[in-house]
């Protein structure tokens, strides 16, 4: 129906960029570490505002609004440094955005214990509901991320490097998960600085280097674009092979 | 009639401006260094007062000066103390960092009504003796507050703007992490910081305490005071400290003149609720983030 | 249908708990409580007295700062403004003590919003001594006689501010027995809410408010609804204890808005152990024998020839506050328990 807008200009890490996603798309944004990838998403997330520039969301502007009030809108980001509440168990973390007034409306119907254990199955962390998040490894932690995400009942979900960190073999856990959350109707944007990783994942890819927008396109476009290798060249070979 | 109010109102004003400035820029130097609210600060106040009657009533000729010096470089070095025992083992836990100064500012107020007593005393001015201007009369105690205090505001300025210290002291204020990949030693900075915050309570103690009196609790009314100075000003601001200090010091002066004194005791707060509602950087504070 | 079936969990959970070593010696202590009216002793019943109104605001803060994260410097405030509309409402309202109690903990809460959401809206440390600056403002107010004097002059017959408070409140009952039984009610049911309240849903939310406010916001949790939330629910439990300490004392003061008193609530919780609403109790405990004997000790000649004042409780309590803080974080709750049990398996020959 309605769909994302982004532009925004100024703040020096973001450099008048303009986007539009729709619904149910799949996208990825790139670019080299630095390159102000997780400032869009602060942008986005309403944890920080832009000095100019307007964002809309399903038809509304969403430009400044405070994080949650966003979060209860549907759009929901996770972090590139893992944020769980430490010290709770993995169902209390979930239960946390299940509490969200949005995620409340789905979640009590069934109890929201019961709606929790159910995200966390989804999420392959059920076996560990009771334990603290302070003692799993990475990989665990990113799907915990997701999880919490979920909870909330999202339309938008934007996933920020939850790639970094990771093994093959978690690696490969995650991008399962994330696909599934997409042909469920999740509309999904996700941020990573290795194009390896989001190749093979995401139909259209947009490419950002310092604060500026690059390139929009289907991914094999974008990799051999001129502009898109220079900026990766440029770093050294942080460069993907097709 | 109206003349003569007018003008003990801002001299008033001005007095109480100028060692409030004192004491909230000590105050916001640590806020804006450190990331601590001292609840300590108002001990330094009433340690350095308690020297300096103690030394005063007990050492006969040169007690007053006796106390001066000692009192200042007791509080001081105790400044530097609070850091080391205190705050610096206690850095993970906000919380208990606010709790144990906290818990020092009793320890204080305790320790002298004990050591001493907790009566309150007076206290004689540096120079007796006053002169008149337009039927008012201006002790020169006042002349020297104003003089010592405005002297010590400006050497600070210098020293945080001009010395070697001084910009490291602005970039661990800036950025902690960053000053010590640079080779600075935050701790040791941290100190300082908390020891220049206390020479200040210390000085304007030795300034105001001939002024007002000697109690264990005068501390708490500094702490008030330098807070809501310091909201005003906006916190980690030292010009505004300074500006805020002489803003709440003549409307105090003026409420306590030309309205009714129970008002005055009611601004810090309505300041500090006012500022927080509409806009808690305060005046001069740098932009927070959400 | 349902409720029984919520009964029915009840007793389950009660039975649950008995069974551990936490449940057995709650109930214990429990009992010893209340068979304290046997001694006849006015002096122990009195000291009990304060114990279990102390408990109830040191709770009443521990659930604040333990559960949700906020530290409040200002507690006073919620004793004070409850124990003067307590006395005022029953003195010169003729209100009976529970609904002075009710509505004097109400009233409470109201002042506390003034500092308390333009506090909690921001993020930063405002709450701490923005709430301590409206007690110390408070207690200037109420001691002013200028202000006695005028409102005399504007509501005959009555008394608010000055120095001497408002006195001559009378007890809960006549007989003490019975007033001590009703505040230990009074306290149970605060307590088993607060610890209710901890353990819920609402309860989860608070702690992750406590443990990353940022990222609760980002799970869409609205933390200064809930921060305000919290604030209300700590400040109604205060004003409580400040009501029932105002019908102690028979009358209040404007000493009730000293700093001293936001000291108490975070000794005493801090003692105990944050985020364990037992903890306050155990260090409403040790707070308030351990003040009396200290005061009594300070009375003793022999003593005070040795040691000078420095007996005096605050004295030797914000040392205790400084070492505890700096060496046992987490309070005294969970270690002595553990010795509790080791010992008690000691005993049974584990």
């Amino acid at each position: 129906m309605k769909n994302l807008t982004k532009k925004f200009a100024g703040l020096t890490a973001v450099n008048d960029m303009s986007f539009e996603i729709h619904r149910g798309e799949f996208v990825g944004l790139i670019g080299p570490n630095g390159a102000g990838k997780t400032t869009i998403f602060n942008l986005i997330s309403g944890i920080e505002s832009p000095t100019s520039g307007t964002i809309r969301f399903d038809g509304r502007d969403i430009t400044g609004m405070s994080t949650h009030k966003i979060v209860n809108l549907g759009l929901v980001r996770t972090f590139q440094l893992v944020r769980s509440f430490k010290f709770m168990t993995l169902l209390d973390n979930i239960n946390v955005s299940c509490l969200s007034s949005r995620g409340k409306k789905i979640a009590k119907d069934y109890g929201i214990d019961e709606y929790s254990s159910t995200i966390l199955a989804s999420v392959g962390l059920i076996d560990k509901a009771r334990l603290p998040p302070v003692i799993l490894p990475h990989g665990d932690l990113r799907k915990l991320q997701i999880g919490k995400a979920l909870g909330t009942n999202p339309q938008l979900l934007l996933l920020d490097e939850p790639f970094s960190g990771l093994s093959h073999e978690e690696a490969v856990n995650i991008t399962d998960l994330i696909r599934s959350l997409h042909s469920d109707g999740v509309t999904v944007f996700v941020t990573g600085h290795v194009l390896r990783e989001l190749m093979g994942l995401v139909p259209r890819v947009i490419a950002m280097h310092q604060g500026k927008f690059i390139a929009d396109g289907p991914p094999k476009e974008v990799a051999n674009n001129k502009i898109v290798l220079e900026a990766y060249l440029g770093r050294g070979g942080e460069f993907a092979r097709t | 009639m109206m003349f003569d109010t007018i003008l003990s109102f801002l001299i008033f004003g001005t007095i109480q401006g100028s060692i409030y400035a004192l004491l909230a820029m000590g105050f916001s130097l640590v806020y804006g260094v450190g990331g601590i609210l001292n609840q300590a600060h108002g001990a330094f106040y009433v340690i350095t007062a308690y020297i300096f009657y103690s030394c005063y009533i007990n050492i006969p000729q040169y007690g007053y000066l006796i106390g001066i010096i000692i009192a200042l470089i007791a509080t001081t070095l105790i400044g530097g103390l609070i850091y080391l025992l205190l705050i610096k083992p206690l850095k993970e836990s906000h919380v208990g960092v606010v709790i144990v100064t906290f818990a020092f500012a009793f320890f204080i107020e305790r320790f002298v009504s004990i050591a001493v007593d907790s009566i309150y005393h007076n206290m004689p001015y540096l120079i007796v003796g006053y002169f008149t201007v337009f039927g008012v009369n201006i002790q020169y105690q006042y002349i020297i507050i104003l003089i010592v205090s405005l002297l010590l505001l400006a050497l600070i300025s210098l020293f945080i703007n001009k010395l070697k210290i001084g910009k490291s002291i602005r970039a661990v204020a800036q950025d902690p992490e960053a000053a010590s990949l640079m080779g600075i030693n935050v701790d040791r900075i941290l100190a300082y910081t908390l020891m220049i915050s206390a020479f200040l309570a210390s000085v304007a103690a030795i300034l105001y305490v001939p002024v007002e009196t000697v109690a264990p609790h005068i501390g708490w009314t500094v702490l008030l005071n330098s807070f809501s100075i310091v909201v005003l000003g906006g916190l980690g601001s030292l010009h505004g400290s300074v500006i805020g200090a002489f803003i709440i010091a003549y409307s105090r002066s003026f409420t306590n003149y030309f309205i009714d004194p129970v008002f005055s005791a009611l601004i810090p707060i309505i300041v500090i609720v006012v500022m927080l509602v509409l806009r808690p950087r305060g005046l001069f504070g740098k932009k927070e983030i959400k | 249908m349902k409720i029984n079936y919520e009964f029915h969990d009840f007793k389950i959970y009660f039975r649950d708990w008995i069974g551990t070593f936490r449940g057995k010696l709650t109930v214990l202590c429990l009992i010893g409580l209340i068979l304290i009216p046997l001694t006849g002793n006015n002096y122990i019943i009195g000291i009990f007295n304060t114990f279990m109104i102390f408990t109830i605001f040191a709770a009443s803060w521990d659930f604040l700062a333990g559960f949700v994260g906020q530290v409040s410097f200002g507690h006073a405030i919620f004793l004070g403004i409850a124990g003067y509309a307590t006395a005022f409402t029953i003195r010169f309202l003729n209100f009976p003590w529970w609904t002075a109690l009710i509505l004097g903990a109400v009233i409470a809460v109201l002042f506390g919003l003034i500092i308390g959401v333009p506090a909690l809206r921001l993020k930063g440390p405002y709450l701490a001594l923005g709430t301590l600056a409206m007690s110390l403002i408070l207690y200037q107010l109420f001691l002013m006689g200028s202000l006695a004097i005028l409102w005399e002059n504007t509501f005959p017959g009555t008394i608010m501010f000055g120095t001497d408070g408002i006195g001559q409140v009378p007890p809960i009952s006549p007989n003490p027995g019975i007033s001590y039984l009703i505040i230990f009610l009074i306290m149970c049911v605060s307590l088993i809410v607060l610890t209710h309240l901890g353990k819920s849903k609402l309860g989860t939310i608070f702690k992750s408010i406590r443990d990353d406010e940022t990222g609760a916001k980002a799970s869409g949790i609205n933390t200064t609804k809930y921060k305000i939330l919290a604030f209300m629910i700590s400040g109604f439990f205060a004003g409580i204890a400040g009501g029932l300490y105002t019908i102690r004392l028979s009358g209040v003061n404007p000493g009730s808005f000293q700093a001293l008193y936001s000291f108490y609530a975070i000794i005493m919780a801090s003692v105990g152990g944050l985020a364990t609403i037992s903890g306050s109790a155990l260090g409403a405990f040790i707070f308030v024998f351990l003040g009396e004997i200290l005061r009594l000790l300070g009375d003793n000649p022999n003593i005070s020839d040795m040691f000078g004042g420095f007996t005096e409780p605050i004295f030797i309590f914000s040392i205790i506050l400084i070492l505890i803080i700096r060496f046992a974080e987490h309070g005294l709750l969970k270690p002595v328990l553990e010795h509790l049990q080791d010992l008690w398996d000691l005993l049974l020959g584990r």
